[in-house]
């Protein structure tokens, strides 16, 4: 399946590509349109754009909408889902102490590989590693 | 010339919810009111990204707003950029003051450095200082 979203990805489309990969679509596309586009190409399935179905909404992030969405109910991927809408929506209460130190290492991500596919590629990697540090504190508590 | 971004809504009054969840969103940002609805932030690819957000979500509260890429050709930046820190810095000074006393929460103290640092868009002078404050503080305590 195709999905699109805007270039220049950043924590929350890194997270909700892994998770499109991981969960929902094992073989997915991803295409990249320009900042502020709102056409997009036929049968892709925005993310993360505003005014897309998952997107930000009710003061929560994309990866968040998406987990509603495909109804992917884990406590490993809601406590990511708060840490990215702790770092990428604005927040009255921060329990996430990772939320601002994921949030500048996925925007240096896409900095420092220049390109948004290698950014989601490598990004994955940071999200596996994110992932399996969440389960072994769980596994441990 | 500096880049700045305007954010520019309409909400209705009822429910009033509404309005208070823009306003807070608007406020935690340290985005400066410049007139009636009409706020403003320098304009970086994280402030952008925060105004485009909030500027979907007021849309999706039955309000109406737009987002503006800016220069300023008639006024005083300086002006602007001192409304920006006179936010940022009574609140330097509490954290400095604070310091002070002995029975202090350091860990509690450099939580809210952090907090008001992100509002920090222009790098203060006072804010280097306690930055610096407190890696001396952290230094007494061997």
């Amino acid at each position: 399946m195709k999905w699109v979203t805007w270039q220049d990805v950043g924590i929350d489309r890194i997270g909700c590509a892994w998770l499109i990969r991981k969960h929902i679509d094992p073989a997915p596309e991803f295409l990249f349109v320009p900042e502020g586009a709102s056409k997009f190409p036929p049968g892709a399935e925005p993310f993360d754009v505003p005014g897309a179905k998952l997107s930000h909404h009710g003061g929560h992030c994309s990866f968040y909408a998406i987990l509603r969405e495909y109804k992917l109910n884990d406590p490993i991927l809601n406590r990511i889902a708060q840490i990215i809408d702790e770092a990428d929506t604005v927040q009255d209460v921060n329990l996430e102490d990772v939320a601002p130190g994921l949030d500048l290492i996925c925007r240096g991500i896409r900095l420092a590989c220049g390109d948004d596919h290698i950014a989601l590629e490598r990004g994955a990697m940071v999200y596996d590693a994110l992932h399996a540090a969440l389960k072994d504190q769980v596994q441990r508590s | 010339m500096r880049n700045w971004i305007l954010l520019i809504y309409k909400i209705p009054n009822e429910p009033s919810a509404g309005r208070v969840f823009a306003w807070r969103k608007l406020k935690k940002l340290g985005a400066v009111l410049l007139h009636d609805a009409v706020w403003v932030l320098p304009s970086t690819p994280q402030t952008r990204e925060h105004f485009r957000w909030l500027a979907a979500e007021i849309v999706e509260l039955n309000g109406e707003s737009s987002v503006w890429e800016a220069r300023l050709t008639a006024g005083d930046e300086q002006e602007l950029i001192n409304q920006f820190s006179a936010a940022v810095e009574p609140a330097y000074r509490q954290i400095m003051a604070e310091m002070k006393n002995k029975n202090r929460d350091l860990a509690a103290l450099s939580r809210r450095y952090q907090q008001v640092r992100a509002q920090d868009y222009f790098g203060s002078e006072l804010g280097r200082q306690v930055r610096e404050a407190f890696i001396a503080a952290k230094g007494d305590s061997k």
